[in-house]
């Protein structure tokens, strides 16, 4: 109501001088809080993936049924979801990044776009050629090609608008995350950490494509849009000034600039600070001996002024990461968190090392960070003055040296959770996080920079968590006020897809086997609903309403690096056992194959 | 410790060879030389470091069974080796498998890195590190 005023009154005063400014925002605020849309990847701007839709309830969604099905054509992993605009779903494909728009009314394919990309992409893209979907915003549907190009159409006919390059792929730079439509801006990031690229997000003009800004992750303060004496960070206890040159003094040499700290996660936005939030991913190489110093700002929770791109705080969870523990994953905005005590408007970011992290989304005050899976062993805990991980040393593989195996470090290099993102449900305040429970052995050793060319630099082997319950995920309620696991259900294979609560009640989540799974919000032990879908799901859960009848969409289709297998063997052969009895066994499972499979009520 | 073991080895070389079982293979259609499984002559070796270095597991398997992109075990059964380099140094774009001409490392050992995946495809060689032949 209030927003709707404050479109009439700004078409009002007159906003042509200033086309679409707040209204593009306006726009998909609205949409997103009308709960019949799913307007964006993660339902809103806070990343909460929550549904205020209670037709399926505790009580009938054990009679789900499947409404209807999609193919979309393409193998690989399917990542990421539909969205829905009123009478309108808009579903996306891996590479080569087909997009469908379907009416709700008869399932017909109103329109098609299919873009000419160089194949060139295919294999600079690491751990397969996935998309985690499309945006929407002033009647434009947007998408993030893996060959970088950014691309507006039109939602009524697919016509391509707009189109600008984001990177330059012969540098390893591609892109597989979703664009951001935050204000009058779409935002996106870049891959390629695994190729030494520098990592970035940008913002680009919604109307014009034009880009605004563009802000780094490492290098000079002024690349990274970074003030040294405004920009803020977590220093003993306290928010203090970063200071000058405070990315370019933790590298050696020119390192920072083929240091990765890449961008492909989900970000989320808070419009009354006008602030938005992101992780950067992890330093290149993966070989830490290679690379001394705190190699910041990879590894970083963000948060920028979206107009400028000026970075208001910083905050590095992994300083000189040595397991690949890239800081990407959703960051999820969430108010009135009480933390010993006191409410404070939070961003949540259950990390890959294992650690949820909980700060003051205004200041950046650290506030908690505990470990989501009992098993992470790398480091004791956080220290809470320094914000430093308190590193174990027979985990540290800087500290056991390049060409030594270290061995059973956990969580593997996938993190106790990767990009699969978690749900908030504001009701009851608490996290539903689709969680990895997989330990590894990791082996640095040196290797060169050459553009355009893998710069690993480490071989690992990966199997379940020893001393636990032979799976390989857990699907886990947290309590972010606390630190605490209120539950964990044991899962097979890890939970690689992004989870969905709703009023009515339920949680519901894929599996790599293929099952959506709808389980009692308050009681995650009880198995509700499954259904297995025509593939392993590593998509996100949405839900809809249609004339009068709510839906649930997810895609299926294995893939992405849970799916295209993780056996492994560094000595003998023998010794990867572990992996090859864990996600080999998917093969008894599941094939390739994208559908998106909607349920509903009888 | 590893003088040892090095002593071990070669004595046991030593004394397998006196048997007529020798295990380090030279023969003429073998591009690599290996012993006890791991032990290679230096190109195969660097070819490994190739291998390794370039991050072909992440695609091929680590065991070279194939993921994404197909086994090499069977791929080597089958490909001469100047389709191996012409896949290899050509690439196969359209199917995912990059150019690797504009990578010094490959150029410079492409023998070593089809002796390597020879050695894998014919049994010889194990998966996991590799050490040199002495």
């Amino acid at each position: 109501m209030v927003l709707t005023r404050t479109c009439t009154w700004g078409v009002l005063l007159g906003l042509a001088a200033l086309p679409g400014l707040a209204l593009a925002n306006s726009e998909v605020i609205k949409l997103s809080q009308d709960a019949k849309n799913w307007a964006m990847q993660a339902g809103n701007m806070q990343n909460h993936r929550y549904s205020a839709l209670k037709q399926i309830s505790t009580d009938n969604v054990k009679d789900l049924r499947v409404a209807w099905t999609f193919s979309t054509g393409v193998l690989r992993g399917h990542e990421g979801g539909p969205l829905v605009i009123g009478d309108m779903l808009y579903i996306h494909s891996p590479f080569p990044n087909k997009v469908f728009a379907i009416a709700l009314a008869d399932q017909q394919i109103k329109w098609k776009y299919e873009p000419k990309q160089d194949p060139t992409v295919i294999p600079v893209m690491c751990c397969d050629t996935v998309n985690r979907g499309l945006a929407y915003a002033d009647g434009k549907i947007f998408l993030q090609q893996a060959d970088t190009n950014l691309v507006a159409l039109d939602a009524k006919t697919g016509k391509e608008l707009w189109k600008v390059k984001n990177g330059d792929p012969k540098k390893g730079e591609t892109n597989t995350n979703a664009p951001h439509v935050f204000k009058d801006k779409v935002i996106t990031g870049i891959s390629g950490g695994e190729f030494g690229v520098r990592g970035y997000v940008a913002a680009y003009d919604i109307k014009t494509g034009k880009q605004v800004w563009k802000a780094y992750s490492t290098g000079p303060d002024a690349e990274m849009l970074m003030d040294p004496d405004k920009t803020m960070t977590w220093t003993d206890g306290r928010m203090a000034p970063v200071g000058r040159d405070s990315s370019l003094k933790t590298w050696q040499g020119d390192q920072w600039k083929i240091g990765g700290g890449t961008t492909w996660g989900w970000y989320s936005y808070d419009p009354k600070l006008n602030l938005m939030y992101y992780g950067s991913g992890n330093p290149s190489t993966w070989n830490p001996v290679q690379r001394p110093g705190d190699n910041k700002w990879s590894m970083t929770i963000w948060a920028r002024d979206v107009d400028t791109g000026q970075a208001k705080w910083v905050y590095q969870m992994t300083p000189h990461d040595e397991w690949d523990f890239d800081g990407i994953n959703e960051m999820i905005l969430a108010d009135g968190i009480s933390v010993k005590g006191k409410p404070h408007n939070v961003v949540v970011h259950f990390d890959r090392n294992g650690f949820g992290y909980t700060l003051d989304r205004t200041t950046g005050e650290l506030l908690v960070a505990a470990k989501y899976d009992p098993k992470v062993n790398w480091a004791t805990h956080v220290d809470m003055k320094t914000g430093r991980p308190q590193v174990v040393s027979k985990y540290s593989t800087q500290a056991q040296g390049a060409d030594v195996n270290t061995k059973g470090i956990c969580p593997a290099a996938l993190g106790s959770k990767d990009q699969q993102p978690a749900a908030y449900n504001p009701a009851n305040k608490m996290f539903y996080v689709p969680t990895n429970h997989v330990c590894m052995d990791y082996e640095p050793f040196k290797v060169e920079y050459t553009a355009g060319q893998p710069f690993v630099g480490a071989t690992l082997s990966m199997f379940p968590a020893p001393g636990s319950h032979g799976g390989m995920g857990n699907f886990i309620v947290w309590d972010a006020g606390t630190g605490k696991i209120v539950k964990s259900k044991p899962e097979k294979f890890s939970v690689w897809s992004g989870a969905l609560v709703t009023a009515g009640g339920v949680a519901c989540y894929g599996t790599l086997e293929g099952y959506l799974k709808c389980v009692d919000a308050n009681d995650i032990g009880k198995e509700l609903y499954k259904f297995k879908t025509p593939s392993g799901i590593i998509g996100n859960v949405n839900t809809w309403e249609y004339k009068g009848k709510q839906y649930i969409g997810v895609l299926s289709g294995i893939g992405g690096w849970a799916g295209i297998g993780l056996a492994a063997g560094l000595e003998k052969d023998t010794d990867g056992l572990g992996a090859v009895g864990g996600y080999k066994e998917l093969k008894n499972y599941t094939e390739l194959g994208g559908v998106l499979t909607v349920f509903s009520l009888p | 410790m590893n003088v040892t073991k090095t002593g071990w080895a070669a004595a046991m070389a030593i004394a397998l060879a006196g048997l007529g079982l020798g295990l380090a293979v030279a023969a003429d259609d073998k591009p690599y030389q290996v012993a006890e499984g791991n032990k290679v002559d230096k190109t195969t070796l660097e070819g490994w470091r190739t291998w390794r270095a370039l991050a072909c597991e992440r695609c091929h398997g680590a065991r070279q069974e194939g993921m994404v992109g197909p086994s090499l075990i069977e791929s080597l059964k089958q490909l001469s080796k100047d389709e191996f380099k012409q896949s290899v140094l050509k690439g196969r774009v359209e199917k995912g498998m990059p150019n690797f001409d504009g990578s010094k490392m490959v150029v410079e050992n492409i023998d070593g890195l089809y002796a390597y995946l020879k050695g894998r495809s014919d049994g010889a060689i194990q998966p996991g590190r590799l050490e040199e032949l002495k």
